[in-house]
């Protein structure tokens, strides 16, 4: 209890200082901030610093930062170039694969070698507590060849495997150091990195602050020498009076209502930057109302997702039209989506003699997921559904969607490269171990074309697949699309080159400060 | 020496306080629905991924042997892991607890001398001008909801004037006193009110007390009386109310601390139970339970020494 005693002086302190420094408080201007630190805010959490670790956003976005992986992609053209392998060869069958590495240090100065990516990948691939295996699922193995080459052999052919090399979870890390410390402790506080920054202080559930690497294989880069602090908000009203105040630079996820007031802010460049990101509701399959496809058909008919889209994001973003990502390739752009017939829905419904049935709705408190649970919940109701709001927070919702206990729950997700391999085995894949994102849905066909679509080296072959799986996919209504947000982010005036690229990924390096 | 009983009962007292606090708090949260190890690994983590992880953190025991597990680590003082962060749960309490009794403090700079003097004001001439007009803003003070204040206070002086920062703690006193000013006001807006409500009946109870009368008869002047006599006995109950607050607000101000990002007890105990850190919620019941039973220790010490009657 010693510091509570400490607190006692220090609040006595405060007692006497308290109303002469208030007045000195009043008068004092601002100080500008120092130009040698970039803050970025969000809404998502740094909870882990092990690339291995977790799935979830504020990783996600964490990891590039400071792990390097073998390929990188260009912040420009978004396609893919050399990372760590400097070049590389592929087997003319698709199935194996060298990596030659360049010359690379991690933070502490030691070289980055064929032995750490074999065993970074390894982790990935077959550590039980690895969050997100499934990218390199097609691994056979991952062999050091000598200090510089790493050989990787697939079980089979698979197109997406290079784009799939790139994804948040693939960076390297330091063998050495992970064997030295162990795997607690290394990731502890301050990891080994081979990315364009290491971290400097890490404030758990507040913040976290980066330096640049000075080790850094991209010479000449980061840009800027500018520590980087992400900083954690959860107050939407929050982050925006920070940004309006000066205090920070960047704000990720700008609610839509306060697009418009951003756009007309001076020192603010309000950006709709592309993303992968869909909107949906899923669906429970495994239980009625919608295990049955003609009541799914119904409730999909019922919901007028260009009318939700506009009045949720005021028009920022586009109405949904399949069962996948808007951005990502082979997506049909074609497909004219479910249309909105009420009235036809009310005949279905009737047809499946689902009416008349409770519907239970999750709904998370964000303000997105309240505004649809109640649209969706008023055009249901239309058609003779007896649709019921269940207001869960984040844990319950993930606990009860998992368990299948729930008929409807309108969430967002999206696809960490453009290669739609992994969203389709995300999404709608009942054999692919994600029980098609907590559905239930299933259909053998749909499981069988993921596979083909995942071997097949044709690209035209691949988009005709890909059609397919959406054109199924979405008549039977594995999930109802409801529209393609952009990634909303509100960046000071003062940075250049800075971007949250479609994978979330900041362009933190190639940001550099105007004088 | 009844000082000593006094502080050796509350600590026996406190002993029971924590045994029932700590198997209230693992009950609730261990049985709320949802499981750290998904909202660690993220969404796209598998079911064996989350099986594994659950069982090196020994989720997956029988709750009871989880329970003893906690105990016996509790009676080492060691209160746990942090879940998500693999830190010591004390160590981010540490952190985290700076802030928060820093605010505490000031909001206490800023409501006391108000209040005794609005206090005062109104109890001189109750029903008078001055005490309508200060129970009128006393009425817009409690009555304005501390969140919407919170914003409106920091787009109006942070936004538009940029006289004080929005958020944070700010670096080193001048900067703690400079940061934490809205959140302060804010809070001590909603606070003034009530302790000069209590404050002001109490005065006016007094005046027509019998041991005033007395004090009078024995010809004291009326400076004398209410300085000596009406005000330091008026004081006790507002200090009582006075005890309750800051034990409220050392383990509530999350409205605030939310709006104006402040790394506090409130933020930690937040983003603790949305992501199902068990051992952090554990951790800051029980602290604020200790700061709890240690403030009303205080104000009962207080209450001693203001009213020597006061006997334990």
């Amino acid at each position: 209890m010693i510091f509570l005693s400490g607190s006692r002086t220090r609040a006595a302190g405060a007692v006497l200082h308290g109303s002469t420094l208030v007045a000195m408080g009043l008068c004092w201007a601002v100080p500008a901030f120092a130009d040698d630190v970039i803050r970025v805010v969000s809404p998502y959490q740094t909870t882990t610093l092990d690339p291995m670790r977790s799935a979830a956003a504020g990783n996600i976005e964490t990891y590039g930062q400071l792990y390097s992986r073998l390929l990188r992609r260009n912040s420009e053209t978004g396609a893919l170039e050399p990372g760590l392998a400097e070049k590389w060869e592929i087997s003319p069958e698709g199935k194996s694969y060298t990596f030659h590495l360049r010359d690379a240090q991690f933070s502490d100065g030691s070289p980055i070698t064929a032995a750490d990516v074999a065993f970074s990948l390894d982790r990935i691939r077959s550590d039980k507590r690895s969050a997100y295996p499934a990218p390199l699922g097609a691994v056979e193995s991952v062999t050091a060849a000598d200090a510089k080459t790493v050989f990787i052999t697939l079980k089979s052919a698979f197109a997406p495997f290079l784009g799939n090399a790139e994804i948040w979870n693939m960076g390297i890390v330091s063998k050495a150091d992970v064997e030295k410390r162990g795997e607690e402790a290394a990731f502890a506080t301050v990891p080994v990195t081979s990315g364009p920054y290491e971290v400097k202080q890490w404030k758990p559930n507040e913040k976290l602050v980066l330096q640049p690497n000075p080790h850094y294989w991209r010479k000449g880069y980061p840009n800027s020498d500018a520590t980087v602090e992400l900083i954690e908000i959860t107050s939407p009203e929050t982050r925006i009076a920070m940004l309006k105040a000066g205090e920070v630079d960047v704000v990720r996820a700008v609610p839509w209502a306060q697009i418009g007031e951003l756009e007309a802010a001076e020192l603010v460049d309000m950006r709709l930057e592309p993303s992968t990101t869909i909107y949906m509701t899923l669906l429970n399959h495994k239980r009625e109302p919608f295990s049955n496809l003609k009541a799914r058909q119904a409730a999909s008919m019922a919901i007028d997702n260009k009318a939700i889209a506009a009045a949720i994001t005021r028009g920022y973003a586009e109405p949904a039209n399949t069962t996948l990502p808007g951005s990502v390739d082979f997506h049909d752009k074609d497909y004219p989506g479910i249309p909105h017939e009420p009235a036809k829905a009310k005949e279905l419904l009737a047809e499946s003699g689902m009416a008349g049935r409770e519907v239970k709705i999750l709904a998370t408190a964000d303000a997105p997921a309240q505004q649809t649970a109640l649209l969706i919940q008023a055009q249901w109701q239309a058609i003779g559904l007896k649709p019921v709001i269940v207001n869960v927070d984040g844990a319950a919702w993930w606990d009860a969607t998992g368990k299948g206990d729930y008929d409807a729950a309108a969430n967002w997700w999206y696809n960490e490269t453009l290669d739609p391999d992994l969203a389709v085995r995300w999404a709608v894949c009942g054999s692919c171990g994600s029980n098609s994102y907590n559905t239930f849905y299933a259909n053998a066909k749909v499981d069988a074309l993921v596979e083909q679509g995942a071997k097949e080296a044709d690209q035209a072959k691949r988009a005709e697949i890909y059609k397919k799986i959406q054109k199924i996919t979405t008549e039977e209504v594995a999930q109802i699309p409801l529209y393609y947000a952009p990634n909303a982010v509100a960046y000071s005036k003062r940075l250049q080159g800075l971007k949250l690229t479609p994978s979330l990924q900041w362009t933190l390096e190639e940001t550099s400060i105007v004088p | 020496m009844p000082l000593l009983q006094l502080i050796s009962r509350r600590l026996l007292q406190l002993i029971g306080v924590l045994a029932g606090i700590s198997l209230v708090t693992f009950l609730l949260v261990h049985m709320a629905p949802g499981d750290p190890a998904r909202l660690l690994a993220g969404e796209r983590a598998s079911a064996e991924t989350i099986a594994a992880i659950r069982s090196q953190y020994g989720l997956d025991l029988p709750l009871w042997r989880q329970f003893l597990t906690y105990l016996a680590n509790l009676a080492f003082g060691d209160i746990g892991l942090s879940l998500r962060f693999q830190r010591p749960v004390s160590q981010l309490i540490e952190q985290f607890m700076w802030p928060t009794l820093f605010l505490t403090g000031y909001v206490l700079c800023l409501a006391i001398p108000p209040t005794v003097v609005l206090a005062i004001l109104g109890a001189r001439r109750p029903g008078g001008i001055a005490d309508q007009i200060i129970r009128l803003l006393g009425i817009a003070g409690l009555t304005i909801p501390v969140f919407w204040l919170g914003i409106m206070m920091s787009r109006f002086f942070g936004v538009s004037l940029g006289w004080f920062p929005v958020s944070g703690y700010g670096t080193g006193f001048t900067g703690h006193i400079h940061h934490l000013f809205l959140p302060a006001l804010s809070t001590a807006i909603w606070l003034v009110p009530v302790l000069t409500q209590s404050l002001r009946a109490a005065l006016i109870e007094k005046t027509a007390a019998d041991f005033v009368t007395a004090a009078r008869a024995q010809g004291a002047t009326e400076r004398q009386i209410f300085w000596q006599t009406m005000l330091p006995n008026a004081l006790l109950p507002t200090l009582h109310l006075l005890g309750v607050m800051v034990a409220f607000m050392i383990g509530g101000a999350v409205i605030v601390e939310t709006v104006y990002a402040v790394p506090g007890l409130g933020t930690l105990m937040v983003n603790a139970l949305l992501g199902r850190d068990y051992y952090v919620v554990q951790g800051l019941t029980l602290i604020f339970a200790v700061s709890t039973v240690l403030v009303t220790l205080i104000v009962d010490l207080l209450t001693a020494v203001i009213d020597p009657r006061v006997r334990f």
